[in-house]
């Protein structure tokens, strides 16, 4: 900005590159709809509905983009209370859709309130350590934190939506991290999340390869006891017995490292590994499938780890310059599952080739570059957090589901943001990239 | 305005963010750039689907070009099963659906529906459809995706049970023919010649199958056809069988008491066979459909079921036919006078056993013309201990007794020398009780029905033994004809002229006025031998032999007749040569002989239309 005058009056333009990429997703993102939708019964319906869904979302868009954001950390218990009585209600009035309580019939279409939820608990977090700006080095913080959002992660869960709670605990993340939250919790609460989650992947890993161990084999004594209850009680002593006895030879040696250490690290693999197990036992059948499927992806070719097969074909078999739109025998023929919602990518990649799939991923590059310029840039630490959260929505929306379509992760069904048929998902990314907006156009502004 | 955050973190993360971006650009190159053609291929398999259509066999015609074996277009039902995991109760109502319009049972559906997932080809769940059926199914096939019907040819033999032991039938492959042929084109649902001609000529007889091209969807509903490939048919056999004598044979053995027995009709003058009927029988159209042929080997008789070709494989004693062989030995070796006048007074005392004349009251004073005509026993065992046992066998080998023909046919029986020199092999003594059965062709001697007709053969042309042949051509792949085999002299008995006019003398007296005489046919002349096998187990097999020429030429058929358990020989078994034989030369009214007019239908195998 050198050379630039800085005044306090001077109004900020919109950001070109950050609009014309969001712009040029939608457009790319309609043509793939289109194409998807093409071979589906209730086609012209589709189309109605995400078209309706996208103007209104723009209207959003421009409403959010001038609506001064720093409103909604004034009104912080608003924004809450909002959040809450929206997950509440739709898992008394909610219909269910795939299992899922997660959509509200209104007339001509269902909202899926979980989405703007998401968008909610960024707004939420974001002033929470803004307010705790003096205090984000303290444990507190996070606990803190952690108490605001565990009802809102709780009442998806409870839905059940365990694909968009997947997406809320990166958010959570990256959003502490750039926050400036100490390294040390950083790392304890890592260690906790890695713990956490690879629980479930060794227990399917070991289920997967060895469905009937042999009686009397070690393995098969490994599986008896981590199935049962005993384990977690023994699990946690023998954590317990070791780290006191390390906290002990700490003692004997007088190496003077805290009581409390040692403690924690006790408390965070504990808790990790119980989670993990209540996971592990919670996932559903088809949950539990998909990460065979992705662990070992020749154990059931029709099953599970057809969907993530015939992506990996409909994106291979596009080539350089893809099939042209309407013309991918894998997804205009059926072949690929949920063509238009979380495989879209793969129409991409299928129809519209490297070439497109590429674009979509500079597309997406450039958004999150200038959502994190405008962030740099905001005027308030308020503003930089939402640009961080949003960024990290869309950054992490968007690696899981281009990585299951490459077949490089398990299949979660995350829609691609601004691509995805869905209406909700639309309104609500738009909604987001509204207040982006509103942050970057009022980088100067007094008020 | 003071700015109290530092966005190094972020920046950090967005750099982050990029590194994986590239890699996801990198895996895009890999998958879409260096490794598109295996992708590209995969997707081709998900979308093609073969399906293939028999193409029609080789037809198979008489001598005087009537079809014995033939192709009808129908209708099959096929199964494309959808490339992802079909909800079961999906199957389970297809399944339903199918077992009612089909009359089948569900669950055999159900394990094919399966199998066809599995195997994820297309596969026939059901054949040869009848037209309303046909129309039921069109209806079905918007509801389930996957059902299609497929237009291919079949086999079809005309006259049902029809000499169906030398064509033989088609059926399922097993699964351990399937094993050895998949690589020749054969697949799963395949059909193949499993006896007979069918089964011998299996690879001349069969066509080429064509196949149709389709795209489908992921539901295995059809998109379009991307391409054909058109049927070759197999290549036609014409067989010297005359579908008339055939029929009478057929017919003749169909009328019997019993329903078991064999006719074998053949040409004197080169071994061409005129008729081969062995009943029971079978329908061949039938076992089109049936699974492999499965027996319990531990309680198997192989006699028990229609399968068993008594032509070939049944064993039984000639009985009085072996007289012949006797006399042309005894005639030739100069040890039966035949103007000796023999005494009998219906048994025949050896030592201390008796042994009877089949006519208990006796023939009194017989010559050897009388003795044969009237087959009387007991001047044959004076005969046969005159002419001894040794000859006897000597001359039972050069008819080429106790050994195969040669036919091409599966399962020939070489039957079973009797002498003192074979049961010397097997190391029993030889007893004057012995020779006295054997002169009567009785004891352990043991033919087949095809066996004597070759020796009938000999008979009726003085002494050529021709194999047995059933092929006169097959086309070739052009269309052209390739020449048959020349006939194959298996042996020659080479006896005085005497002793054959002597035999030709005594066997047409037989039919004039001997046991034969229902067997003369007006202006045919007939040389004929009745034979009254005993056997252990029930009621005397009946024989005939016979020869038949136009007055003052020589014979044109020799027909060899057994019906197991018949009874007397005249009785039983002479109507059936005499039908057959009047078949040849076509006596009698000419209508009679009028052959019903069938043309087979000619299939094309790209017929447009609903199916493919």
């Amino acid at each position: 900005m050198i050379g630039v005058p800085r005044s306090p009056v001077r109004k900020s333009r919109l950001d070109g590159v950050f609009l014309g990429s969001v712009l040029s997703l939608l457009i790319l993102g309609s043509l793939a709809v289109f194409s998807a939708t093409h071979p589906l019964p209730y086609y012209h319906q589709a189309l109605e509905r995400h078209f309706s869904a996208m103007l209104f979302g723009l209207f959003i868009f421009t409403v959010a983009a001038n609506f001064a954001y720093e409103v909604y950390e004034d009104q912080f218990w608003t924004v809450y209370g909002l959040v809450i009585s929206c997950l509440v209600a739709v898992l008394i009035v909610g219909t269910v859709h795939k299992g899922h309580r997660s959509w509200i019939q209104l007339g001509f279409f269902a909202l899926q309130p979980s989405e703007f939820a998401r968008v909610g608990m960024i707004l939420i977090l974001a002033a929470i350590f803004d307010k705790r700006a003096l205090k984000m080095e303290y444990l507190s913080t996070i606990f803190v934190s952690l108490a605001a959002i565990i009802p809102i992660v709780a009442l998806i869960v409870k839905q059940p939506d365990f694909s968009m709670t997947l997406t809320l605990f990166p958010i959570f993340f990256t959003m502490l991290f750039c926050a400036g939250a100490g390294w040390e919790y950083l790392s304890g609460l890592g260690l906790f999340s890695v713990t956490a989650a690879l629980m479930p992947f060794l227990y399917l890993f070991l289920g997967s390869y060895y469905p009937h161990p042999g009686a009397g084999s070690s393995l098969y004594l490994f599986m008896e006891v981590f199935q049962s209850k005993l384990f977690e009680f023994i699990f946690i002593l023998v954590l317990a017995a070791i780290f006191g006895a390390a906290y002990y030879v700490n003692f004997l040696m007088r190496w003077r490292l805290r009581a409390s250490l040692f403690l924690a690290f006790w408390l965070i693999l504990t808790s990790g590994v119980l989670l993990g197990i209540a996971v592990s036992h919670k996932l559903k059948g088809y949950q539990k499938s998909r990460f065979t499927a992705y662990i070992n992806p020749h154990s059931d070719i029709h099953g599970a780890a057809y969907h993530v097969h015939q992506s990996q074909i409909a994106i291979g078999s596009g080539g350089f310059i893809g099939k042209g739109l309407f013309s991918g025998t894998q997804s205009q023929l059926g072949f690929l599952p949920e063509r238009h919602t979380d495989f879209i990518y793969s129409v991409i990649g299928e129809e519209m080739g490297f070439v497109g799939a590429v674009i979509v991923i500079l597309l997406y590059l450039g958004m999150i570059w200038r959502i994190t310029e405008i962030g740099v840039n905001a005027r308030d630490r308020y503003g930089y957090l939402v640009c961080c959260g949003i960024a990290a929505m869309f950054a992490f929306d968007f690696i899981l589901n281009v990585g299951m379509c490459l077949g490089l992760f398990p299949v979660a069904g995350i829609p691609l943001p601004l691509i995805s048929y869905g209406g909700s998902s639309l309104m609500a990314s738009l909604w987001s990239l509204g207040i982006v907006a509103n942050v970057g156009r009022r980088k100067y502004a007094l008020l | 305005m003071k700015r109290n955050f530092s966005p190094e973190r972020l920046q950090l993360l967005l750099a982050g963010f990029a590194v994986v971006a590239a890699v996801l650009v990198l895996r895009l190159f890999q998958m879409q750039i260096l490794e598109k053609a295996a992708y590209e291929s995969a997707a081709n398999r998900n979308r093609t689907e073969m399906v293939y259509q028999t193409a029609p066999r080789g037809i198979i015609y008489d001598r005087n070009g009537i079809p014995l074996a033939t192709n009808e277009p129908v209708f099959s039902l096929i199964y494309l099963p959808p490339s992802r995991e079909a909800h079961q109760k999906e199957l389970n109502r297809l399944a339903e659906e199918l077992s009612q319009i089909l009359r089948q049972d569900p669950k055999t559906i159900l394990e094919k529906l399966r199998q066809a997932r599995q195997s994820r080809e297309a596969l026939r769940i059901a054949e040869n459809l009848s037209i309303p059926v046909m129309f039921r199914l069109s209806e079905l096939k918007p509801f389930y995706p996957g059902i299609d019907l497929v237009l291919e040819a079949r086999r079809y033999y005309p006259f049902g049970p029809f000499a169906s032991h030398l064509i033989g039938y088609m059926g399922k492959i097993t699964p351990r023919q399937w094993a050895r042929l998949k690589n020749r084109n054969y697949r799963m649902d395949s059909r193949i010649g499993q006896l007979g001609l069918e089964s011998i000529f299996e690879k001349q007889l069969r066509g080429t199958d064509g196949a149709v091209k389709i795209e489908v969807d992921a539901q295995g509903r059809i998109q379009k056809i991307l391409k054909r490939l058109p049927w070759k048919d197999g290549r036609n056999i014409h067989l010297t069988i005359d579908a008339i004598v055939q029929r009478a044979a057929d017919e003749g053995l169909r009328h019997t008491a019993t329903q078991r027995g064999a006719v074998i009709a053949v040409d004197p003058s080169n071994g061409d066979i005129l008729a081969f009927a062995a009943a029971p029988s079978f329908d061949p159209n039938a076992l089109l459909g049936a699974d492999p042929f499965s027996v319990d080997y531990s309680t198997f008789v192989p006699s028990s079921v229609p399968e068993f070709d008594r032509a070939i494989s049944g064993l039984y004693a000639p009985g009085s036919t072996f007289k012949t062989i006797v006399s042309v030995a005894g005639i030739n070796e100069g040890k039966l006078n035949p103007a000796q006048i023999i005494f009998c007074p219906g048994y025949f005392r050896l030592g201390r056993r008796t042994f009877l004349c089949w006519d208990h009251r006796g023939h009194g004073n017989v010559d050897f013309l009388t003795a044969f005509a009237q087959s009387c026993d007991v001047y044959f065992y004076k005969m046969g201990l005159l002419i001894g046992a040794d000859l006897i066998e000597k001359y039972s080998k050069l008819f080429h007794l106790g050994q195969k023909t040669g036919i091409a046919l599966k399962g020939e029986e070489a039957g079973n020398l009797f002498g003192p020199e074979t049961s010397m092999k097997r190391g029993k003594p030889w007893i004057g009780g012995d020779t006295l059965n054997l002169a009567i062709g009785q004891g352990r001697l043991l033919v087949t029905p095809l066996q004597m007709a070759v020796v009938t053969a000999a008979l009726a042309n003085h002494g050529t033994l021709w194999r047995p042949q059933y092929l006169s051509s097959i086309d070739s792949k052009d269309g052209g004809e390739i020449l048959r085999e020349n006939p194959h002299q298996l042996g020659f008995v080479r006896v005085s002229n005497k002793t054959w006019n002597l035999l030709d003398e005594a066997m047409s007296l037989v039919v004039a006025s001997g046991t034969a005489r229902g067997a003369y046919i007006k202006g045919i002349q007939v040389w004929g031998k009745t034979g009254t096998a005993q056997n252990s187990s029930g009621k005397d097999h009946a024989w005939f032999i016979a020869f038949a020429g136009k007055p003052g030429q020589a014979p044109s058929i020799a027909v060899s007749v057994l019906v197991e358990n018949g009874g007397h020989g005249a009785s039983a078994a002479v109507p059936i040569a005499r039908q057959v034989i009047a078949a040849d030369f076509r006596v009698g009214k000419k209508s009679q002989y009028q052959w019903p007019k069938f043309s087979p239908k000619k299939i094309g195998s790209s017929q447009k239309g609903e199916t493919l």
